[in-house]
Formats: structure tokens, sequence, C-alpha cells
């Protein structure tokens, strides 16, 4: 009877043992967690194309005029409170130092380079509007009207950005380059990188989202 | 009888203590919460910073930390997963030692319900971790080939060193790279190679490029080690002056060189912004927070001889 119980206690805790040290999973789930990054499993592939057509129509370029900072005005709180400039009007989607400003200005052609148009603020300062490197997140990142969480990996966040950019050599640089002469006046809204810890305003340079000939 | 009893009462503790085992022990409502930071290796001083910036910041929040070293294994950082599982660590900070083979690990913390937050590398699942957050070697080698392309005025001969070829991060820089420079037909890649991420490698595997390619411009290295490498070989070639170096990582090194105008330039990344970050984020999770987003990525500095200035000056070895 002893003998019995023991045994059948020790089975018992055996088989405890057994249960709590082996897992079993359906092999398809394992699979799905594994793949679920890649894209290659659970929701259809991203079409970043589609995705940043409606961005550009719908969402940036009707908001821009209105949330765009005047370029002369952030480039002065820069100098003075450049904590509040960041803080109140710099956006990006990740974190670190590298920060992204949705700016608009007016100013006077100065030189027409092949990389580049220089514009001339009323306040002094020049601004480069860039017509060859259009490349980088400052686009896609400055309106702040992209959310990160709207992603669940990377590679569709920077194929957001890689088709704003063709946007933008497709429909922007085109009339840009036909429209600036030395001398006209260009009235311009766009985005601007800066570094936060690391901050220059000697050179700025601007992706350009909307440029034109303003009448004189 | 006695005996009887006796083996009873001993099975029955044992029963308790199995099924307790089972739970996460959740420690007095009173003490601080314990943050598990599980990284892929200490054998690398750059995971050393990320792993003691975590901790750090865990600790200055009000939170127990502990650093568990999976030496490169995934099945001793399943040990790792195991233990904090069981000693009823709150959250864990983890350095995956493989994209794919830690995912179980992940799955395993997320069923016990603590959340993982995974830094620098990846999981290639978008369902386990409650976030990752990653360096943008994408973005920050969209900046570099930015800068190549300027410096190269659009033309040249050149040749890409990329890391180990299983890597995500190998793959989104080049990727982030080519972005660029292949639009630019005049730019020519002669050779691409991988060289591991090791400086040995590089210097081994440039030497030979240049045997059958010694008319180059430029090498674009996957990382800093390969940079390194790559200079070597181009100074037992003699071609030092003539050819540009690009580098990947901000490695001590590195800056060090491109303040020496040696390299050309590299992305500087932040392993302290990704370790306090995720410390933080475990903070904010356990106020509450739950909308993270999954994967957050972490500006990578474009660092140049123009720009060298701004950085400071690492400790020469």
């Amino acid at each position: 009877m002893n003998k019995t119980v023991k045994y059948l206690i020790g089975f018992g805790l055996l088989g405890l043992i057994a249960y709590n040290s082996v897992y079993f999973k359906r092999l398809d789930e394992v699979k799905a967690a594994g793949t679920a990054g890649a894209g290659k499993a659970g929701k259809a592939a991203f079409a970043a194309a589609p995705y940043a057509e409606t961005f550009w129509t719908t969402k940036l370029l009707p908001a821009a005029p209105n949330s765009a900072t005047d370029l002369a005005t952030l480039l002065s709180l820069l100098k003075t409170d450049k904590e509040k400039a960041f803080s109140t009007y710099s956006q990006a989607l990740g974190i670190g130092n590298i920060r992204y400003f949705l700016v608009k200005g007016e100013g006077a052609v100065t030189a027409v380079g092949p990389n580049e148009v220089t514009v001339s603020l009323p306040s002094g300062e020049t601004v480069h509007l860039a017509t060859e490197y259009i490349f980088g997140n400052a686009v896609r990142d400055a309106s702040g009207l992209i959310k990160i969480t709207e992603f669940d990996n990377t590679a569709d966040l920077n194929s957001v950005s890689a088709e704003i950019n063709d946007i933008i050599r497709k429909t922007v640089i085109p009339p840009l380059k036909a429209n600036a002469t030395p001398g006209k006046k260009l009235a311009f809204i766009g985005a601007i990188e800066l570094n936060r810890a690391h901050l220059h305003l000697e050179t700025l340079n601007l992706i350009p989202i909307v440029a034109q000939r303003v009448k004189e | 009888m006695h005996m009887k009893k006796q083996a009873l009462l001993m099975a029955g503790w044992l029963l308790v203590l199995l099924t307790l085992g089972r739970c996460t022990s959740k420690q007095d409502a009173g003490a601080p919460k314990k943050v598990a930071v599980i990284v892929s290796t200490l054998n690398n001083p750059w995971f050393v910073v990320l792993a003691q910036t975590a901790a750090e910041e865990a600790r200055a929040l009000g939170y127990e930390a502990k650093i568990f070293d999976s030496q490169n294994n995934t099945s001793l950082e399943a040990d790792h997963f195991e233990n904090t599982i069981v000693s009823g660590f709150d959250a864990i900070l983890l350095n995956p030692t493989d994209s794919d083979g830690s995912i179980v690990n992940v799955m395993k913390a997320k069923e016990a319900g603590i959340p993982v937050f995974c830094m620098d590398r990846e999981v290639n699942s978008s369902k386990v971790a409650t976030s990752q957050i990653l360096s943008d070697n994408y973005s920050g080698c969209v900046a570099l080939g930015v800068h190549f392309v300027q410096s190269l005025n659009k033309k040249g001969n050149y040749v890409e060193l990329l890391g180990l070829v299983g890597d995500n991060n190998t793959w989104n820089r080049s990727k982030g790279f080519h972005s660029v420079v292949d639009r630019y037909p005049s730019l020519k890649m002669v050779a691409r190679q991988s060289a591991d991420f090791d400086r040995n490698k590089a210097l081994e595997v440039l030497e030979s490029i240049l045997q059958a390619h010694p008319d180059i411009d430029a090498v674009f290295c996957g990382n800093d080690a390969m940079a390194m490498g790559a200079y070597q070989a181009l100074v037992a070639a003699g071609k030092a002056n003539e050819v540009a170096v690009y580098g990947f990582d901000g490695a001590d090194d590195v800056m060090n060189s491109i303040r020496d105008h040696k390299i050309k330039a590299t992305g500087l990344q932040s392993p302290q912004t990704m370790a306090k970050t995720a410390a933080q984020y475990a903070d904010a999770y356990f106020k509450g927070k739950r909308d993270f987003a999954q994967r957050v990525p972490v500006a990578v500095e474009l660092v140049t001889q123009q720009t060298i200035s701004d950085y400071e000056t690492p400790a020469k070895p």
C-alpha cells in the first residue's frame, strides 16, 4: 500500500515535470510570428507609392501653407532660443539629434547651380533649394502628419521617403528649374534637416515641396 | 503510516513549488521593479556601452537592473530568458543574438506577460517584442551615399565591402547607400565582397581586389572595422591618398582617422540613445503606456572631415 502510493506520487510528479518541460506549439503559428516582420506572412505587402501619393495630395499639400513656419522667424528663434525652436517646430519619426522643420519663405534668386537654386531672404540669410540631391526623410517627417505607429517595419518607412522624394523630382523640380532666374523672386515651402546637438545655420539646404515665381 | 503522511506532505509541497515555478514570482508591492538587460555579447566594447547604459538608466529611473551576457549564443540567451521569467523580472531590455533565433525567447517572455524592448538589433517579427529601438542604418547610409556622390563628383570606380551576409544591418546599410549611388551611372561598382565586419578580413579582401582593380576611387564599407582594414590595404598599396574610404558606426579609431583626413566619412550610431530609450520605454510601460511603435528608428549622424570638429576627440588607444 505504502509503495503503491509512493509510486503513484512519483509518477505523478514525473508527469508534471515532463509536462512543464515540453512546449507544444503549432508550427504555422511559430512560422507566422517569425516572418511577420519581414512582410512574408500575415497582411499584404505595403504599397508605398499609393501611400505617398495620397499623403502628398490629400495631407501635405493642403496643410503645408498654414503649418509651415516662416523661415526667417525660425532662423531668428534658432539663434536666440535653440531648444524652444526645436521643441516647438521640429518633427522626426525617429529619435535622436536629427530633426526636421517644415518652413516657408520668399526671396530673390541669387544663383542657379547644377544641384541647387540659391535664394536670398529679405532678412539677409540665404537658403539653397535642392534640385539634384532629393534624398532622406525631411519631407516625410517635417509635417508631423505621418505617425511612426502606423508602421510595423522600417523598410516600409524608408520606401515612403523614397516615393515622396520621387514625387518631388517629377512634379516640383522641373517647374522650379524653369522658374529660377537670377534676380527673380520665388516663394517656397519645403523641409530642412537640422542637428539638435550640433546646429549649423551657415549652409541651409531645403528640399522643396512648393516653389512658385512671385509676380512683381 | 508516518512514512505515508510524510511522503504525501512532501509531494504536496513539491506540487505547490512546481505550480509556483510556472508563474513568475512577483515581489512585494513596495519593492522596486526588476529590469533584466540581456545582451548578445560583452566581448565587444560597443555592446558593453549599450548594456551598461541601459542598466544605469533603469537604475536612475528607480528600478533594480541586472546584466546577462548571452556570449553570442542563442541557447544561453534562452537560459537567461528562463531565469528572468522565473526570478520575477518585470521587463527585459534585449540586444538579441540572432534576428530569427531569438524570436522564440522573446515569445516566452511575452507569454509570461513580460515586456521586451529590443535594442540595436531586431528580431524578425513584429508581434513579439513590445518595441524595437534600432539604428536607422538605411537613412544613415542614404546620407553617406549623398556625401559619397558629392565627393566623387558623380563619377568614378568604387568597391563595396559588405558585412556579414546573414545580418539585417548589412543589407539595410547597403540598400540605403545604393538607393542614392545607383542613380548615378558614371559611378561604377567594380567589386563587391563580404568581409564579415572584420578588420583583418577587410584588409585581405581589399588587397586581393586591388590586384584585379587597381584603378579605384573609393571604398564603401559596411562598418568602421572594415574601413580601418581597407585603409590599411590602401596604405600598403600606396593608394591611401587617392582612394576615399567610408565607414559606418562612429568607432573611436575611425573618428580619429576622419580627424586626421585618412577616412572620408562615417555614420555615427548612438548606443547610448538606444539603451536609454529602451529603459525609458520600460518605465513608461510600468506606468501604463501600451501604444509603442513596433520599430523606432534612431538617427545616425553623418560625420565628415567638415563636421568632425563637432564631435569630442575620443581617447587614442
